[in-house]
Order: structure tokens, then sequence, then C-alpha cells
């Protein structure tokens, strides 16, 4: 199998997106099955919806933003804490580390992360010295050890979604581009003579 | 009076317009990326927009502060938790939980075939897991004096309407006739088609028909006044409150169900008392009024009360036994679907329809006049009937709903299969409510208590 160079991410169609929401609750239910009881139905849910993708309103649009997993990523560099790594081309946040210190969410050009509410086992974490909510960093992971890859990709009724594999992507253009020099090398230079 | 039952929070709709997409009657209005509305005149209140909407209660968009004022003005217990979304349903659930605390009051339940059949999703179950004596022992515990049940009288239904649809077919009445028990395709009748609800049976639905029993009958067998009984029902649907709300549904001389819950709301009250439903021991349903066959548990699919009434009906026009209870030809996952069934001399001629988005075709034949040789026609409102209606638990993810409504119908087959009676004449409390209380089918008793009346144009309107 050929190795992954660059890293894939998810991104939204503003033609395709009726801004339902679909994605983010998937998002949560799929990240929230393990550690927070979250089942099939919206009874089984306990904690804040907590998502990692954001639907975002335009002037006459809609669409979600989610995370480039920038091979150069703005929010890896800027975390003091070592929370964000790189796992398989892709950046990924360590909420055990995170101090919701909100240097990433200010690094990320994209508004890709924000700060939400950190839960386990179907209960919000206060903070150890207080009883405020303990926040971190939400972004997407490409869900990362769950089945059936993106959520969002898969759940959106209006196949909005894609999973876009650059390296992938950029070669089939390649094919496309030799392809059609192919076609047209007998009208190069020598035959004008 | 005029009352909300299912609505749109406009702080919350984002008009991505999902909803206009699964309603039956296109009753949801507004511009794209607006807030939509319901326009009340058309909706049948079938809570599939309910089912549909993921626009939720954000922390994101609409703040930390956002979810408690919201679940406030929705009348939700403290203890509910779960993400908050812009199409609901109205709840009476706090009216419920006054009953049940108030000593002077007897409270009697019934719960309808489709809710065992998902309730235990919403304590983390798989999709469709049956719970029938789990759910018995939970309404006992959240503090039910009597756990009745709607399987009981939906093979009281059949006793009724079998008995009608014989005297229409042998005596000369209106044909085809169609089922009555889902409030949304009556409502859509009385609607669109006024003039035509002659076609509907004259029977009240199963919870129409137990609700008038509790203040009557079933106050007598307790020996209790029927003035302090409390009756609620527990629904799959979002409908059924305004059933119950409807004028003539007052046969026993008080309102004859008091409160509706859908199962979702059934799943917070239990959630309310604390209860560890995953955990509770198995109970029986109370006698009378909570024995049931099998014919009673498949009203909760589509077909299956055309299945059941088959059931009975060849019985009771043969006078022999029928070859096989399981009439798989009308067995209906959704759409429209056709049979010929042979009882006896008689060719049946009937129909299935599912969903009432398949209802319009159906309608305009009638009126046309070529549905002339059909005998009687069911109609669902909900897109695989009761299992998935407006009020039984929502899906997180919409790639789900094959597998739910799927397992929930396996769940309702094998439930009726593993019944020691299947057939609602079969059932002894069914045989002893007639000799004790009614008469017969069709009797004068049970056309006070049993049956209604439609608006037919000329009628006042209800």
């Amino acid at each position: 199998m050929e190795e992954l160079r660059l890293g894939k991410y998810v991104v939204g169609d503003t033609s395709k997106c009726t801004g339902c929401k679909a994605c983010e609750v998937a998002c949560f239910a799929e990240h929230n099955k393990k550690t927070n009881g979250v089942g099939k139905t919206v009874g089984t849910v306990t904690i804040p919806v907590t998502p990692k993708l954001y639907v975002t309103k335009g002037d006459g649009f809609c669409v979600p933003i989610q995370c480039k997993h920038c091979e150069d990523a703005p929010c890896l560099n800027a975390c003091q804490k070592d929370a964000i790594c790189r796992i398989d081309h892709k950046v990924i946040v360590d909420v055990e580390k995170c101090i919701g210190c909100k240097d990433c969410m200010m690094a990320c050009p994209f508004g890709a992360i924000s700060l939400l509410p950190l839960c386990k086992n179907g209960k919000v974490v206060a903070q150890v010295g207080c009883t405020d909510t303990q926040l971190s960093a939400s972004k997407c992971d490409l869900c990362q050890g769950i089945d059936g890859g993106p959520a969002c990709v898969r759940v959106c009724p209006n196949e909005a979604l894609r999973l876009v594999e650059p390296e992938k992507e950029r070669k089939e253009k390649n094919i496309k581009s030799a392809y059609s020099l192919s076609l047209t090398k007998s009208f190069g230079k020598e035959e004008l003579k | 009076m005029s009352m909300t039952y299912v609505t749109i929070d406009k702080n919350i709709c984002t008009g991505c317009q999902e909803c206009t997409k699964v309603c039956p009657v296109d009753a949801i209005e507004g511009n794209p990326r607006e807030a939509q509305e319901i326009n009340t005149d058309k909706c049948v209140m079938c809570g599939q927009c309910v089912q549909k909407c993921k626009s939720y209660v954000s922390i994101v968009s609409h703040g930390n502060d956002a979810y408690e004022k919201v679940r406030k003005e929705r009348n939700l217990p403290e203890t509910v938790k779960e993400p908050l979304f812009a199409a609901y349903n109205v709840t009476h659930i706090n009216e419920v939980i006054e009953a049940l605390e108030d000593k002077s009051k007897f409270t009697m339940v019934q719960s309808a075939p489709a809710v065992r059949m998902a309730i235990a999703e919403e304590f983390g179950f798989p999709l469709g897991s049956l719970a029938d004596k789990k759910m018995a022992a939970a309404l006992r515990k959240v503090g039910f004096d009597k756990v009745y049940d709607t399987d009981f009288s939906a093979d009281l239904t059949i006793m009724e309407e079998g008995t009608e649809l014989i005297t229409r077919v042998t005596k000369g009445g209106v044909l085809p006739m169609f089922t009555s028990c889902c409030p949304a395709w009556v409502r859509f009748m009385e609607l669109n088609y006024p003039e035509m609800t002659d076609h509907l049976s004259s029977c009240k639905s199963p919870q129409q028909m137990l609700g008038p029993i509790f203040k009557t009958y079933g106050a007598q067998e307790s020996k209790i006044k029927p003035e302090n009984v409390f009756s609620v029902s527990v629904m799959p649907c979002t409908c059924k409150e305004y059933e119950c709300n409807r004028e003539e549904m007052k046969s026993s001389g008080f309102k004859d169900v008091d409160v509706v819950l859908t199962t979702r709301e059934l799943a917070y009250l239990i959630k309310y008392k604390g209860i560890d439903f995953a955990n509770l021991k198995d109970e029986e349903y109370d006698s009378p009024l909570g024995d049931y066959t099998g014919a009673g548990v498949i009203f909760g699919v589509g077909g299956g009360v055309m299945e059941a009434a088959l059931r009975t009906g060849y019985e009771l026009i043969t006078k022999k036994a029928i070859p096989d209870v399981n009439i798989l030809s009308v067995r209906n996952y959704s759409g429209i679907k056709t049979s010929l069934i042979q009882v006896g001399d008689l060719t049946l001629k009937v129909g299935v329809v599912t969903g009432l988005k398949n209802v319009k075709e159906v309608m305009e034949d009638l009126k046309a006049g070529k549905l002339n040789d059909y005998h009687f026609i069911e109609v669902m409102t909900c897109p695989s009937g009761c299992v998935s209606g407006g009020g039984q638990p929502k899906l997180l993810e919409d790639t789900d709903t094959f597998e739910a409504i799927d397992h929930r119908r396996n769940s309702t087959y094998k439930h009726d299969e593993n019944l020691p009676l299947r057939k609602s004449h079969d059932n002894p409390s069914i045989k002893k409510i007639y000799k004790d209380y009614f008469g017969e089918p069709n009797g004068e008793k049970s056309h006070h208590l049993l049956h209604t009346t439609y608006y037919n144009g000329k009628t006042k309107k209800k």
C-alpha cells in the first residue's frame, strides 16, 4: 500500500449543505459512546452536545467548518502543554493535558477549534479547585478509532460532506492533465514546421 | 379550545427545511435558512418533524444558559439532560407527576403496543428490544395504581370493528371501510375529505376505547368513584394528546383520557422517579384490562390492524379455525399493498396504506369510484406504522432509521408469535367484558362508549 504523505480532511459543499446540524449531532454521538454512555437514541444522552465541527451560516449559505489537519499546524505549534500532537497524519487533542488556555483556538485560521465542556462517565467534569466546568479544546479527529470513518460524512442527508485525500486527488489531476497532453502532442511545434 | 401539540422553536430553528421533506401534508412553511412555522390548519400532528429535526440548543450557538431556559420553557423536569431540538411536542408530564403525588386520585395507565418495542432504547438497550414486562414494572414503580394496557383495547377494537365490517359487507353499508385507529389519519380525512368520512369505521381508537372503560367498568372493578380516576395513556404518537382533547371524547361523563405521554416522555418520568430501568424485574399487567393477545400487539406495525381483523373476521364468518394466523400478504413495511383474502365463500378485497404520503392517490381513486370493489382499507400515518411514530425514541443518527424500524417490527411479530393467544376473540377478558358489561359487539352500550362520529362537512367542526 502506498504510504500516506499528506493528511486527509473533511470539507463541506456550500451548494448542498442545508445547515441541519445532523453532522454535529452524529459527531457528538460517535465520540461519546464509549466514554459517556451515549447510545443510539436521544434519551441516552446525559451531557451537553459537544461537536468537533461547527455548522456556520453565511449570507445565503451554510456549511460546517472543521479541522484541515494542517501539515504545519498552528494549533499544535501554539500549544505549550503538548496537548496537541500528530498521529497518523491527524492533528489530535489530548484532553487530559489541555488546560483550556485557548491558544490553539486563537492560532487556528479557520476557527475549527472551540472550547467545550469536558465530560466523563455521562457527567460534566468540574475543575479541581472550584465547581466550574472544565473546558477543553474540541476539534475534528477524523473519527480516529471509530468504525465507519467520519460520522459527519456518513450521516449528511444531502451528501454535502466529503473526505478529501489531497495527494490522491492531485495525482488523479496529474493523470488527467497528462492524458490530455498525450492527445494534443501531435499539434506540437514539429507539426507547424 | 385551541392548543398546540407539535411546534417549532423559532429561536432554535436554522431553517434547514429537512423537516419539510418528511411532513406528509406540507404543513411546514417558511423561507430557506429562516425559522420555519407549522401551519396548524394543515398539520396532522404526526410528529415526523420532531423525529427529523437535528437543530439542537447548543452552547456554541445559543450560550451556556440557553439549555436550562429552554428546558423550563418546555415544562420538562430538571432531570431531563438530553439534547433539546427546535421541533418538539408540547408535554403534559407535570400533570401526570402531580396526579401521581395526589392521594385523592386513583391513577390508571394504558400503553400502546409500539411503546414496549422501543422504550428500552432510551436506557441504552439495543434498538427494538422488547420490554413489555420491564415496562409494566416501571409503570407500577412510578406509582400508577392500575397498570392496564392498550393491547387489551386493541383486541376490543377488533371485536367492534370486525363486527362493523361484517355488518357493512352483509347488510350493505358504506364500503370500503377505512380504519380509524390513527388520529392523524382521521384528522387528515376531516380536513381534506370531510364528505368521505362515512367511509371511516365508527370505532374509536384503542386509546379512546379504554379511556371511558377506565372511568366506568374499571372504576367499578376497583370500587372507585369515576371522578377520582386519573386516566393516563402512553403512546408512540404525538397526535394522541390531540385525540384525547377532542370535544366528543367524554363518553364516560368525564374526560376519558386525562393526559397522554409519548414513549420519550415515559422515559423522562422513569428517570425523574430515579428508577433503574435496566435492572427492573419483570412484572405482569393488571387483569382484566391489561390482558391481551398477539392480535392486539401487531396494531403497532403497518398491516397489523388488518391482520388482526382478518384473524377474527375469518372465524366469526366461517365458524372455523383460520388455517394460518400469520397473514403475510397484508404485512406492510411502507407504501400501498392490496390483497384478496378468501373467507369462506366471500372474497375480501383489502388494502393497507402505510405512510400518509401515500394516501392522497388512494383518496383520489376513492373519489373517482375506483375503489368500489374494496371492502376494508387500513391507513397509518407514520412511515412504517406506530413503531415509527412521532413520539418514539428519536435517533441521534438517521442512518440508524432502517435498523430501528426493522428491529421494532421484528420484536412486534416475535411477541405476537410467543403469546399463547393470538386472536382477539380468544381473549378471556374480552369475553368477560362482553358478558359482564357490553353485552354484544356493536350493541347499545358499546355504541355509547366505544364508537364515535366525524366531521362530514355539514356537522359541527371537530
